[in-house]
């Protein structure tokens, strides 16, 4: 907000344009439209309070992080990937390559592995209770070795690997970082991300996550080790679109996103690390679905909301601390089994909301995942769907296209109003781990879900092809089958590895975890649970059993 | 006269590793609106399943599946269910039952299947007859 004796030179649009030109020099972000109007990268104006606006670029950040955006740095394409076997999964992402898919930033490929369910969770293949879901909706990965064939002759320094998974992510990433070491390549080049999902409070993987005061620990202590480590390493993404797909409204989802982060930061704080040392590198996750206009304002309120509660309730600095990055993902619960084509639709129009919000990283869904795992048709459409909306649409032309309008402008400033409400009932009743402990968040997340069905039933709410313009007419559609042999591959794969590994060494490895994890489980030492894990996986120690001993020092959720 | 009768008690599971609860969570909210009592479990193993079906003597057995495990997790629970002598404890799936998943289930004596976009009053109208069906033979 300028003051009426700001000088003209620290105007919004004048800082901006001296950003712009400090960064860029004298390259144009111009656009020329199809009628040859030449259209600027951004546009300012006059806020709601008759104020200059803020320009993309400056905090609170609610037109985004970058002064000049997609016309500088296209989002990148994060098509999830991830079925049977590591060999098997190595084909389909050669196969999204070749398709000009993989893009990552900086002329780096760019693989977002999603990890069948056993893995996710953090167990190995021969587990008893896993029978069934081995290959099955991800990639079955339990040892270094796995990495190995995932990533054969990738150059690492020049590869993004995004991991997607819950209780399973920190001995995950002891696993890639073990195969990375053995491959020669400096953990100072290192690029990717860890989802780190290991603590639910939604409902979510109930008793395989850790308990919520354990994962906290766990985050801190990933956080501080790939701070001082792997520093390009992106150690936390927060899930807002879990949370809204487990059914919670776009304000809950938001609310509750920013009391993850306060509670990290929280346990950053008690532990000694200062914010300012982590934080650049947390990340968002966040569902693009049903109401166009809402997912936009959501996003700029979640921005705004992130850099304020930082700054002002965390004292952090660094501009890296308060700019929230955001992968985009859209909304699985609005894919039907019935009119499946329909689904092609629903993930446009939530690409474009995301990209008109101004969204870091995309993953459109593939439209048959109702029916089954995505055929290489489906994937290679929401590719192109992402391909269209950046190249043909001309929606990356001016960044916060939104930004003044009445209707958007004044959604955005409701949805900060109403987070800032359910923070301060949060912080009311103890705080967020306190809420998850309590069932708390649970239940307000499952009554909104229900409400949301309930809403289907009645006809309130439409879903074409569900409960309205539906069709009698049975429809085939080739629906992907995985490959029953897989599971068994993959278990004679795990056995003979155990059989052939170094046991001692390995035995002793695992010692060493659980010792760092008790060490760490009582406040001292932070980052020693993740070197302890990455010895660990070089000494082919398996997922499983680095989760067994996590799960017995750390507690399991109940 | 009044309806007497016990309402049906109902096992809704998923297995441990099975994150997607919500399609599971609002069946128990439905299934509870309409006065039914439920149990909702995470099972480790499929034999749990039976065995808590036994300890709560419920009426019918209901699977979600979002992400694997399909077929093989339900044949191992009729078996159970065969082994532990109530081989006529109703059992129905929902979620992502894909077409070649349709044949073995229905060859297992799965009752019924929903898959995403069921309507919920369909759903609790199928657990209600199934359920008392099953009471009123035993």
């Amino acid at each position: 907000m300028i003051s009426a004796d700001t000088k003209p030179e620290e105007s919004p649009y004048a800082l901006w344009q001296q950003t712009v030109s400090a960064r860029y020099k004298d390259r144009s972000f111009v656009a020329r439209n199809r009628s040859g109007v030449e259209v600027d990268p951004v546009y300012g104006g006059l806020d709601r309070h008759g104020n200059e606006a803020e320009m993309p670029g400056q905090y609170p950040y609610t037109r985004g992080i970058y002064p000049i955006h997609y016309q500088f740095q296209p989002w990148m394409d994060l098509q999830i990937i991830g079925f049977g076997l590591p060999s098997q999964t190595r084909e389909r992402m050669d196969l999204l390559l070749e398709q000009g898919g993989s893009k990552g930033y900086f002329d780096r490929e760019a693989y977002n592995f999603i990890f069948d369910m056993p893995t996710s969770m953090g167990y190995d293949p021969d587990h008893p209770g896993v029978r069934g879901s081995i290959g099955d909706c991800g990639i079955s990965v339990c040892k270094a070795r796995d990495y190995e064939i995932l990533l054969d002759g990738k150059d690492l320094a020049k590869t993004t690997v995004s991991m997607v998974l819950n209780a399973g992510s920190p001995a995950m990433l002891g696993l890639y970082l073990a195969a990375a070491k053995r491959r020669g390549f400096a953990f100072d080049k290192l690029g990717g991300n860890l989802t780190n999902y290991i603590w639910d409070f939604f409902g979510h993987s109930g008793g395989t996550n850790f308990s919520p005061r354990g994962s906290y620990r766990l985050i801190a202590d990933i956080a501080a080790y790939c701070a001082e480590h792997v520093p390009l390493w992106n150690p936390l993404t927060i899930s807002e679109h879990n949370i809204c797909e487990a059914g919670a409204t776009n304000v809950q989802a938001v609310a509750y996103s920013i009391a993850a982060i306060i509670a990290v930061n929280e346990e950053c704080v008690k532990l000694g690390i200062d914010p300012d040392t982590v934080v650049p590198r947390f990340g968002f996750h966040v569902r693009y679905g049903e109401n166009f206009f809402e997912e936009v304002a959501k996003t700029r309120a979640l921005r705004r909301v992130y850099a304020k509660v930082n700054r002002e309730r965390f004292g952090c600095k660094k501009s890296g601390s308060l700019q929230a990055r955001i992968h985009a993902q859209t909304a699985g619960s609005l894919l039907t089994a019935q009119q499946p084509l329909n689904n092609l639709v629903r993930n446009a129009y939530g690409a474009l909301a995301a990209v008109l919000s101004g969204a870091n990283g995309m993953t459109i869904n593939a439209y048959d995942e109702a029916l089954g795992l995505p055929t290489e048709e489906a994937v290679t459409l929401s590719l192109r769907t992402s391909q269209i909306i950046a190249e043909e649409t001309g929606a990356v032309h001016v960044s916060d296209p939104f930004g003044g309008s009445y209707y958007v402008e004044a959604l955005t400033d409701e949805i900060e109003r109403r987070v800032f409400e359910i923070i301060a009932d949060i912080d009311d009743r103890g705080g967020l781990i306190a809420c998850i402990e309590s069932g708390w968040i649970k239940q307000q997340v499952s009554a909104a879900a229900y409400q949301w069905r309930q809403e289907i039933e009645s006809g309130a709410r439409t879903m074409v092809g569900v409960n309205k313009y539906t069709t009698d007419e049975p429809e085939q559609f080739a629906v992907f089958q995985p490959d029953p042999e897989a599971a068994r591959l993959a278990i004679a794969d795990v056995e003979r590895h155990r059989r052939e590994r170094d046991a001692t060494r390995c035995a002793a490895a695992l010692e060493d975890l659980r010792r760092a994890a008790v060490e760490v489980n009582e406040g001292r030492a932070i980052g020693s649970v993740m070197a302890n894990l990455v010895a660990a996986a070089e000494a082919d120690a398996t997922l499983g059993e680095m989760q067994a001993i996590l799960h017995e020092v750390f507690g399991r959720n109940k | 006269m009044p309806d007497t009768a016990p309402q049906p008690r109902v096992l809704l599971t998923k297995s441990f590793i099975d994150s997607h609860d919500r399609a599971i969570a609002t069946i128990a909210l439905a299934l509870r609106d309409a006065a039914m009592e439920v149990v909702l479990i995470d099972y480790e193993q499929p034999e749990d399943v039976v065995t808590v079906a036994l300890q709560e003597d419920v009426d019918i057995i209901g699977l979600s599946f979002m992400s694997g495990g399909q077929v093989e997790t339900t044949q191992k629970i009729v078996a159970e269910l065969q082994r532990r002598e109530v081989p006529d404890l109703p059992v129905v799936v929902g979620g992502v039952i894909r077409p070649f998943d349709v044949a073995p289930l229905e060859a297992v004596g799965v009752r019924e299947i929903f898959r995403g976009g069921a309507p919920l009053t369909d759903v609790v109208a199928t657990f209600d007859r199934l359920a008392r069906a099953y009471r009123s033979h035993v």
